[in-house]
């Protein structure tokens, strides 16, 4: 396959399977019949068949470097970075749509559910390969409006609502304040080639800076920047189990990819801006650590935790941005990597747990954790998989958490300056910090009184365990094998490096 | 052959984890044998692996840049831990058939216990700081998992969190230390550490070897790390055997000895580990005096002589040190698992609740006192010879003040010991029901465990040999078992030594003529029931955090204008930093 | 002085201290959002006033097309909220949104 039919391929399944699986869900939905499993399945098949494609893909970008298409004036181009972000999209998509078969079904509106994921998967993949200012802030808006309406999916319940609107409003702010960056930097260099922008905008004084500061705290409010990140525990905690695996694993992310891309053609305005991630990364760290401690509801404590985990992920990348290490780029995009599947495991594991407990019972009460007391005995895959989940994320071996915040913490080392060795120490005393949440949680379910939630609990689906068994193994295994994903996060590192001037 | 063998050690054990958690908890029986059988094969490849010693390394798999390669080397230090790892392991598994039948999650437990083999194998034989980081984070994951095993005794899970919290945060030392190694030096091999540590700015080496240090307290729960160590005694018996006497709590003792070379250069870190040893030794025994909980004095032993361990690699004597290692591994294993056989079959692990327990338990008497006497340091046992020779190495390499505290201690060890095989064998009996002596799975347990600990020290010369033969930056010269014996035998510090061990068993026989001292040591006795004032610091550091953190949780309002004005405030503050910083 | 980019500039402020200076003092939902809208309708000009001032007034233009189209949207989703919220809290007033927190 040619690979600029693939990079179309890849962006058209999804936006063109939108629709049809609406109109097939919908129709099936006023028929009153059950033709709503062709809606799921044509929503895996379009995952599976963007598969093709994205191997094409991968094998041409590692192999020979950036692909590019041009639809009318507008340029696409897949670099190893793109590439990066379009693999952990993909890999993650797939999962959270077996995932949600049976832990939609049934839902009011599930149709609509399966028509906006794919749609959700496409911005991300494309704002990862956008070679143009404003059309990153064209995909990054739609990921975003597409991500509202998939956080208020239970639009019966207050809490989603009230989530919603929350992170909306926010969003939208930070988005105006990105249009506003855009605007400086286009006014200055009289182009939003990504590419281009960098040399003329060195010496631009206040309007790098100016923008520059949009930029971060605009995309910060995706990212959940400490303290821009109060939209974050709220949606993640009432969005369905599968979204909110989605938002925690890769929609944040996304929003930091695009931060990247947008700073990167700040690189030559000023040298502050891996000094500025540093600092947020360090708040982060702190503030997710320390709100996730003492909460009582599981989804929301791991929201708070996706603060902090962030939080690494800025380290890996404030470091090679100010110093151009590139195990900092690559420790960074594999955590990036491994956070997904480790946040997305714990996530899909806590909504197996809200589908036995709570979900097969009509109920949408939130998961507490005392509800997991001795969850071990009676669904031990799913309490073993968040166990796992939690051990990664908290930086255990053998597990993929581990591996990429041992490389942050190298990049670190490499710089040679002892402020940096503080910072680490500071890092390597939170990860600690968290497990004083992590732990505690493992602990309540292998207790062997089962709280009576668990006592009352149903079986869970084998399309749910699916998911749950595949993001495990590919967390220890990782956990075991930290060579596997080094050419990926080494290729979507180059092409960081190279904006920022370093290669 | 050699490198087959070695991977036997770690994967044999992981191999049995794995099938042991497979096969469920519905099939205890399968269970018991699967684990016995995987351990025992571990064990024997342990002691395979002792003949074949060597000092080249073996890579596994190469990945390079921050990892480096995985490679192995089975060298003196390495393969005498990773066999007494497995095979004491193996010991403790046997033991747990009888002291664990008819508990739940039997898959968990065993599991647990032989993924903690294979990673401490893989700890002590590695020869890259990253899977040397990796292997300690995991024996520290299943020495918290296995503490808590009792997850429904609040006790046992604020203890398993304690112990990982506390030797996380020692890990961070580590961790320092080694990606030191990786940005200096481009590499994480530890041999190549060792061979340029001297290439190294000053500084940099400095932090590095002290970040070691606070690793090494931390996780042998040396001064000040040293209170973890007694609240892990709420896991099952067999573990606190295993994990919490005779492999994980050495790793510290290993990585100061494994890297003693490097920065024994470095200006003041011989004395402040040295200090480390002597106070922790001090201080446990001291704990350890007043304790009436049956683990907790075992528990404050081991912190006691892993301080002896320590304070002779801080002399110099890492040959003494690795010997005592050795001696204690036996002897503390042995007392913990007859410990644990008293325990199973009283009840209770108050000793104020036992007493002439020697009659009805007549087996387990006879071993646990060979236990003590070698703790003691009573002549002709293990623990004699090689504790001897720590006094010694330490009389050579260190102050004189620090050596009489060394001695001073002893005689402290020699007294609890007694005070304690007293109170749980001798005196009054205070349980009413009759008790059953150990089971046929406990006796094959505790059976070469006394044996090895009447013997183990013939062994001596041959490790002398392997030690030099296999470590290059050692500087270990090979002593023959005859020289040893009468190195300690002529020494006149061994007499001293063993006058004051001497002094210490008449003080425990002649308690009740000295009240009067009694009366002045019961102020230091009512200090040392509170560990010094440590366990108040942890407490409050604890109660510190999770106020603030309480506190924090106030800021999230959840009203949307103040959330808006973050995001104008952030923004007003990143301008003001980006204008100050141009 | 009265230079029409410096206008526009002063007008493009405006706007959006104006439209974020509503969101911050508002309680009702639906002022929120209009607020929003004010401080976008100052992004519209922005970008026009940048695409002027970079001699490319056609890609200014046609970016804030774009803009206002993706706004348009986000607008409609908002006040979809806000019409639900009317429904199931029976008020508009953000603090009433209050259940989550902490």
């Amino acid at each position: 396959m040619d690979a600029g039919r693939a990079l179309l391929l890849l962006l058209l399944i999804p936006f063109a399977a939108s629709p049809v699986i609406y109109l097939t869900g919908r129709l099936s939905v006023l028929r009153q019949g059950t033709g709503l499993w062709l809606a799921r399945w044509f929503t895996l098949i379009v995952y599976l068949g963007m598969g093709l494609p994205l191997y094409t893909l991968g094998r041409y970008v590692l192999e020979l470097g950036p692909v590019d298409l041009k639809i009318g004036r507008i340029v696409l181009q897949m670099d190893g970075l793109g590439l990066f972000l379009a693999v952990t999209v993909w890999l993650l998509s797939t999962l959270v749509t077996i995932f949600s078969f049976p832990y939609i079904r049934g839902e009011e509106d599930e149709e609509k559910y399966y028509a906006l994921l794919p749609a959700l998967s496409a911005t991300m993949i494309g704002l990862g390969c956008t070679r143009d200012l404003f059309n990153l802030w064209v995909w990054f808006e739609a990921m975003a409006i597409t991500s509202y309406l998939l956080v208020a999916f239970y639009h019966h319940q207050k809490g989603a609502l009230e989530a919603t609107v929350k992170y909306l409003v926010q969003s939208a702010v930070g988005s105006i304040m990105i249009l506003h960056g855009i605007s400086l930097v286009f006014a200055r260099t009289m182009t939003l080639d990504l590419q281009e922008i960098p040399p003329l905008m060195a010496d631009s004084g206040l309007f790098g800076l100016a923008a520059g500061a949009l930029f971060v705290v605009g995309f910060g409010v995706k990212i959940a920047l400490a303290p821009l990140h109060t939209w974050l525990p709220d949606a993640h905690s009432r969005a369905p189990s599968g979204i909110s695996a989605m938002l925690s694993g890769v929609v944040i992310e996304s929003g930091l990819v695009a931060l990247l891309r947008a700073l990167g053609t700040l690189s030559q305005a000023s040298p502050a801006w891996g000094a500025l991630l540093l600092g947020f990364g360090a708040i982060n760290i702190l503030i997710g650590n320390l709100m996730a401690l003492r909460q009582e509801e599981v989804k929301r404590m791991l929201a708070y935790s996706s603060v902090a985990q962030v939080g690494y992920m800025l380290l890996g990348f404030g470091v090679a941005m100010s110093y151009g290490i590139a195990d900092g780029a690559e420790g960074g995009f594999y955590h990036l990597f491994n956070h997904a599947l480790m946040k997305g495991l714990a996530f899909l594991a806590v909504g197996a747990f809200l589908y036995a407990l709570y979900i097969t019972k009509g109920s949408h009460a939130p998961l507490m954790v005392s509800d997991l007391d001795g969850a071990s005995k009676k669904y031990p895959l799913t309490a073993f998989a968040l166990s796992i989940a939690l051990l990664a994320l908290g930086g255990l071996p053998p597990l993929a958490g581990f591996v990429s915040k041992w490389q942050i913490f190298v990049a670190g080392a490499e710089v040679r300056s002892t402020p940096l060795l503080w910072l680490i120490i500071f890092a390597g005393l939170n990860s600690v910090l968290s497990l004083g949440y992590y732990a505690p949680l493992i602990n309540r379910m292998y207790r062997n009184q089962p709280s009576e939630v668990v006592q009352a609990g149903q079986p869970i689906a084998v399309l749910i365990s699916l998911p749950l068994l595949i993001l495990t193994l590919a967390i220890v295994a990782i956990g075991f094998f930290p060579g596997w994903m080094v050419p990926l996060n080494a290729s979507a590192a180059s092409s960081l490096l190279m904006a920022f001037g370093f290669r | 052959m050699t490198a087959g063998i070695l991977l036997l050690t770690i994967f044999l054990p992981w191999a049995g984890a794995l099938f042991v958690w497979l096969v469920g908890n519905d099939r205890p029986r399968l269970q018991h044998s699967l684990a016995v059988g995987f351990s025992v094969a571990g064990g024997v490849a342990g002691l395979a692996l002792l003949a074949l010693g060597s000092p080249d390394e073996m890579v596994v798999l190469s990945i390079g840049g921050a990892f480096g390669n995985f490679s192995f080397r089975p060298d003196g230090l390495g393969v005498f831990l990773a066999t007494i790892a497995t095979v004491i392991g193996s010991l403790a598994v046997i033991f747990s058939v009888d002291y664990m039948r008819h508990e739940a999650q039997l898959g968990r437990y065993y599991a647990l216990v032989l993924f903690f083999i294979g990673s401490m194998s893989g700890l002590v034989l590695t020869g890259n700081l990253f899977l040397m980081f990796a292997f300690w984070e995991m024996t520290a994951l299943c020495s918290y998992a296995l503490i808590s095993f009792y997850n429904d005794d609040p006790k046992a899970v604020a203890g398993g969190i304690k112990a990982l919290v506390m030797t996380q945060l020692g890990g961070i030392g580590l961790l320092i230390g080694a990606i030191l190694s990786y940005s200096y030096l481009g590499t994480v091999e530890i041999n190549v550490l060792l061979d340029k540590a001297e290439l190294l700015p000053s500084n940099v080496l400095g932090i590095m070897a002290f970040g070691f240090l606070i690793a090494a307290a931390a996780k042998s729960a040396q001064f000040p790390f040293q209170t973890w160590l007694p609240d892990a005694m709420e896991a099952p018996t067999p573990v606190s055997a295993l994990i919490h006497a005779a492999t994980m709590v050495n790793a510290g003792v290993y990585l100061l000895a494994r890297f003693y070379p490097a920065f024994a250069g470095v200006p003041g870190w011989q004395e402040a580990v040295m200090v480390v040893g002597m106070l922790s030794a001090l201080l446990a025994g001291l704990m350890a005096l007043v304790a009436t909980d049956l683990k907790r004095v075992l528990a404050y032993s081991t912190v006691s002589q892993l301080g002896y361990m320590v304070y002779a690699v801080g002399a110099g004597g890492v040959f003494a040190s690795q010997f005592h290692l050795f001696s204690h591994a036996i002897f503390k294993a042995l007392l913990f698992l007859g410990a644990g056989a008293v325990i199973h079959s009283a009840g209770t692990r108050d000793m104020r609740e036992m007493g002439g327990l020697g009659k009805q338990m007549p087996f387990v008497r006879t071993v646990f006192v060979i236990g003590a006497l070698a703790l003691a340091g009573i002549p002709v046992l293990n623990g004699f010879w090689s504790k001897e020779l720590v006094l010694e190495a330490g009389l050579q390499g260190g102050a004189t003040w620090m050596f009489g505290v060394m001695l001073f201690t002893a005689g402290l060890t020699a007294l609890y010991t007694f005070r304690c095989v007293w109170m749980v064998f001798w005196g009054e009996p205070h349980h009413p029901a009759h008790l059953h002596d150990a089971g046929p799975a406990m006796k094959t347990a505790l059976a070469p465990l006394a044996f090895g600990t009447l013997f183990s020290w013939l062994l001596a010369g041959s490790f002398s040999h392997l030690l030099e033969k296999t470590l290059p930056y050692h500087d270990i010269h090979a002593v023959s078992l005859v020289e040893i014996l009468e190195e300690v035998i002529f020494a006149p510090a061994t007499w001293i030594a063993l006058g004051v061990v001497a002094l210490g068993v008449l003080t425990w026989v002649f308690r009740d003529s000295l009240r009067l001292w009694q009366e002045v040591f019961a102020g230091i006795g009512q200090t040392a029931r509170q560990s010094f004032g440590f366990e108040w610091l942890n407490q409050a550091v604890v109660r510190t955090t999770i106020q603030v953190a309480e506190d924090l949780r106030n800021l999230h309002t959840g009203v949307l204008n103040w959330n808006v004005l973050a995001i104008a405030l952030t923004l007003l503050v990143v301008v003001v930093i980006l204008a100050l910083g141009a | 002085m009265f230079y029409l980019p410096n206008i526009v500039l002063v007008v493009v402020l405006a706007l959006l201290g104006i439209g974020i200076y509503c969101i911050l003092i508002s309680r009702n939902l639906i002022k929120i959002v209009v607020g929003l809208q004010i401080a976008v309708k100052g992004a519209f000009l922005a970008l026009v006033l940048a695409g002027k001032l970079a001699s490319q007034i056609d890609v200014g233009q046609s970016i804030a097309l774009t803009v206002i189209v993706a706004d348009t949207i986000v607008a409609v989703v908002a006040l979809a909220l806000a019409v639900q919220i009317r429904r199931k809290f029976g008020t508009l007033d953000v603090h009433a949104l209050m259940s989550l927190r902490r």
